[in-house]
């Protein structure tokens, strides 16, 4: 291969070590140089039982998915990688137990190599209980073998290892330093006969940045504090949690408030009251919470009252595939509750975009006046990138921490029928803001008011006032890849499925076809203009999406009136790029939308 | 019938013959070949190319991976046996796999032998037997030409001799009773033999004029990095010593099988061993022979891949004896030059 473009899958049990030694590798490319895309699969079960995958892509052209074969698979658990054998593609390498204690059902993983794979036999268990007296750094020697047989530097390893372990004491970081130093050497030791070989990284040269392996919700995290979070209310849920327990961590050192509440109505509740009172504030959740958040979003639409809710989706519906990924709950973020209630719904597609949505949600939430939903999901919430962040916050600061004007004067209306429908808001305690909020349709003062004629101004009101999120500052609300003018087909995409689909893209712009994607962040308000353009260039038009229904096709449909071809997958992992690609090339071929309904 | 799982121990030409020839009979049967190596099916005979920059081990393979898928024969590398059960027909892997079968083939060859005692310095010896192994003697040769001590000498060393001489490299063989096996060189000829090596471009030095081999050190620093120190103290630097002391059958695993062992395992002409369910070909079996009224190894690529095709027609079936199909004659030609069928692989 002429530039590093390599992926590895590991593959074990829960309570292997599976993840940790996926997360220490990851870790190392990245910090070698390489940009790294990663996404792990584990299971609902906590221990013992469930398959867990690690697979991560590094490279030095920018990636934007993981690629349908691996180039590398280390298995720890030969049960569980033996179904994931035919994913090594030929002349890769299988890397394996040489010794085990018991073979799986289905026969040692010798049997399921494929004769145009590499077998690396090591015995990993004898290894690690020479260095360690213990079988448990299994994961860690099979680590080190995997680092040795491809010349990977050692001592970015350590020091990962050395982080990693710390908190448990230096003779476990020693220990498993030792266990990684002999897995290195029998690795450095093996004849390499694959063709998969790691060339020179490149260095981050872009001044002023620093280049961070992070996930999709420490992204959030990130964005989140850059952007000033004050408070924070949460209940875990899956994939949802670890931005509230990285926030637990991260808000008191920097004086901020983070509660646990006893369940996600209370959570929204809370961030709606803190909202109310000036701060930034914000919960996470996943499908499920957010069904019980929507009445309290209802309110937060009718009061107009900033606030920002990240929303992980997972399989659903109700408790559904918990650590599975999906695009199932657009309709619930665009709809859900009762009555007219529009807010603004972003979906980041990276793990960059992450950061800047979360980011940018509280700069919106504040200057339209309403909740905010960051439609993330699990793919994205645990797949690690490689991230350039600049070392200033992009993000305007609280306009609550600006100057403001103390005296609001007599007559003040806090819901004024105003051009553009963003009332002058003010915040408990600003002389002269006094002020009612209900959740009953109210006229300007906040006063309850049905008339037809009134509700209907608020209506338009609460409506008109979103358009803005479309030209917010420095947030990019669509963008457009690939061929410029004409194309053949192009690629409507939504969430973290339009990484896949800027890898098809460029699979078939390799054979020829033109072809063109776009990615719709801003989902609510809709970007009319925009993706009519697109749509206006393309003879047709696909929508790959995470989901039975096609959501985000019906939502363009809708919205548009014009046609698009679906292309639905409830797999529970991330789409095949093959399969963009099939129908690309049939789209092509046909060059006709085909009726999508 | 049809569903009977035929299980190939070795993955070399007879293996390959076998499986091949097996499939050809039985299009419905499961057929396994098991073998030590990583790589599949490569010509061994071809891997002095590794001299002449032929690197990439896909360029040495017999038939690319699709033909194992295509032909439903499946492979398992990296596979040592470590027991074979003839009453149960069940065979133990050494990660304690068990594999059952109806008909197993033992072709595992034969692997480089080393008199007793050399076996201390086998570390500091180059084998030549796989292609992991050539690469590692070729990566260990300095560019421009390097210094091959050889030992013993026989026909594989040689064909490698002339390799390595052709391509700037000197070779010094230190000749003795395995020069030239597995033929056996009437004294009288030796002379003429060794004459002709040495026209070939070989270094001669008579094992029994230095008195043998005393030990095989590290080089020093900045001087080649391997020293042959016979007994009457001379002394011989090299880059790489190479043992090329014949072969010796690989049947460790047949121990406990009860079937009958010389050598080598023995096999009637049909190559059915003294179990009705085990068959053995290739270098690693002694075939009687009538003429003879003994027990006899045959070899030469001809041979060997002839083996295989009999034994997996007698698996299946058939009942034909083995023939020797290449005569394992040494001789010098009229331009003084030494040639045998051995060396010629097609």
């Amino acid at each position: 291969m002429d530039a590093t473009d390599i992926q590895i899958l590991i593959v074990g049990s829960a309570g292997d070590g599976t993840i940790a030694a996926g997360n220490i590798l990851r870790q190392a490319l990245a910090e070698a140089g390489y940009k790294v895309i990663s996404f792990d699969v584990y299971p609902p079960e906590i221990r013992g039982f469930g398959k867990c995958i690690a697979r991560m892509r590094a490279t030095i052209a920018q990636a934007y998915s993981l690629k349908q074969q691996s180039d590398v698979m280390l298995s720890l658990d030969d049960s569980h990688a033996i179904p994931h054998v035919g994913e090594v593609r030929d002349w890769g390498a299988v890397l394996y137990e040489s010794k085990p204690v018991a073979n799986a059902p289905q026969g040692h993983i010798t049997g399921h190599i494929r004769p145009g794979q590499i077998p690396y036999g090591c015995a990993i268990r004898e290894i690690s209980e020479k260095a360690t007296g213990a079988n448990r750094s299994r994961n860690i020697v099979a680590l080190g073998y995997l680092a040795g047989l491809y010349g990977l530097p050692r001592e970015a390893f350590h020091a990962i290892i050395d982080r990693q372990f710390k908190k448990r004491g230096a003779e476990v970081a020693s220990v498993n330093r030792k266990a990684f130093d002999e897995g290195y050497a029998a690795g450095a030791g093996a004849f390499k006969l694959d063709d998969v070989a790691f060339g020179p990284p490149q260095p981050n040269v872009a001044p002023g940045t620093v280049v961070e392996m992070i996930n999709g919700n420490a992204a959030v995290v990130k964005g989140c504090l850059d952007a000033g979070i004050d408070c924070f209310f949460g209940y875990p849920i899956t994939p949802a949690t670890t931005i509230m327990e990285r926030l637990a961590t991260e808000m008191p050192r920097h004086g901020k408030r983070l509660v646990q509440t006893e369940d996600e109505i209370s959570a929204i509740s809370a961030t709606i009251g803190a909202g109310f009172a000036g701060t930034r504030s914000a919960t996470a959740t996943s499908g499920p919470g957010l069904s019980l958040m929507q009445e309290m979003l209802g309110l937060g639409t009718m009061a107009e009252v900033p606030s920002v809710v990240f929303v992980s989706q997972r399989g659903g519906p109700s408790t559904g595939m918990p650590t599975k990924t999906e695009q199932s709950d657009l309709n619930s973020a665009l709809f859900g509750g009762h009555g007219d209630a529009p807010r603004i719904v972003m979906a980041p597609t990276n793990v960059e975009g992450c950061y800047r949505c979360a980011g940018k949600a509280f700069e919106m939430a504040e200057a339209y006046q309403t909740p905010v939903i960051v439609l993330l999901d699990l793919y994205l919430s645990n797949r690690y990138e490689t991230v350039a962040f600049g070392q200033k916050s992009p993000f305007e600061p609280d306009v609550n921490k600006r100057p403001r004007k103390q005296d609001l004067g007599a007559g003040y209306k806090r819901f004024a029928l105003v051009e553009g429908g963003v009332s002058p808001r003010a915040v408990p305690g600003d002389a002269g803001g006094m002020h009612i909020v209900t959740g009953l349709e109210h006229n300007e003062m906040g006063r309850p008011a049905d008339s037809a004629e009134m509700h209907l101004a608020m209506c338009d009101k609460r409506l008109d006032k979103l358009k803005g999120a479309l030209v917010h500052p420095d947030f990019t609300v669509t963008k457009r890849f690939g061929a410029m003018g004409k194309a053949a087909v192009g690629l409507l995409a939504w969430g973290s499925t339009f990484g896949e689909c800027l890898e098809a893209m460029f699979q078939a712009e390799k054979e020829g076809i033109d072809c063109a994607a776009m990615k719709v962040v801003m989902l609510s308000p809709f970007p009319e203009e925009a993706v009519s353009a697109f749509m206006d260039d393309c003879a047709a038009v696909l929508v790959p999406e995470l989901n039975h229904d096609g959501q985000f096709a019906r939502l363009v449909q809708g919205t548009l009136g014009r046609k698009v071809v679906k292309l639905t997958r409830v797999p529970g992992v991330p789409m095949r790029v093959s399969d963009i690609l099939g129908e690309i090339r049939r789209l092509a071929g046909r060059n006709l939308p085909q009726a999508a309904e | 019938m049809s569903e009977r799982h035929h299980v190939i121990v070795g993955m070399g030409i007879t293996g390959n013959e076998a499986a091949i020839t097996l499939r050809r009979r039985e299009p419905q049967s499961r057929i396994t070949i098991v073998t030590l190596a990583s790589l599949l099916f490569y010509n061994r005979y071809d891997l002095p190319q590794v001299f002449r920059g032929k690197h990439d081990w896909r360029e040495f393979l017999v038939h690319p991976p699709a033909f194992y898928d295509d032909n439903r024969i499946t492979v398992r590398r990296n596979s040592r046996v470590s027991n074979v059960d003839p009453l149960n027909k069940v065979m133990t892997l050494e990660h304690k796999e068990d594999i059952p079968y109806d008909t197993l083939l033992v072709a595992t060859g034969g692997r480089g032998w080393i008199p007793e005692e050399l076996a201390e310095f086998r570390p500091l010896m180059q084998g030549f037997g796989s292609f992991e192994q050539a690469i590692t003697v070729a990566r260990a040769l300095p560019e421009g030409g390097g210094r091959v001590v050889m030992l013993g000498g026989d026909m594989i060393g040689l064909d490698l001799a002339r390799t390595l001489i052709d391509t700037g490299h000197r070779v010094t063989l230190v000749a003795g009773e395995q020069t030239f096996w597995p033929h056996q060189v009437p004294a009288e000829r030796r002379p003429a033999f060794v004459a002709a090596l040495e026209a070939m471009g070989v270094e001669v030095v008579e094992q029994d004029s230095v008195g043998g081999v005393a030990q095989i050190a590290q080089g020093a620093k900045g001087l080649p990095a391997r020293r042959v120190v016979f007994r009457d103290g001379s002394e011989l630097m090299a880059d790489v010593v190479m043992p090329f002391y014949g072969i010796q059958p690989a049947i460790d695993f047949m121990g406990r099988t009860g079937v009958d062992v010389e050598r080598g395992l023995l096999v009637n002409p049909e190559l059915r061993t003294t179990d009705g369910s085990i068959w053995a070909a290739g270098d690693v079996c002694q075939i009687w022979s009538q003429e003879e009224n003994r027990y006899r190894f045959y070899y030469g690529w001809r041979n060997v891949r002839a083996m295989g095709e009999v034994a997996a027609g007698n698996m299946t079936g058939g009942n034909d004896a083995f023939v020797a199909d290449q005569d394992e004659k040494l001789e010098i030609d009229a331009e003084g030059r030494l040639v045998s069928p051995f060396w010629e692989y097609a």
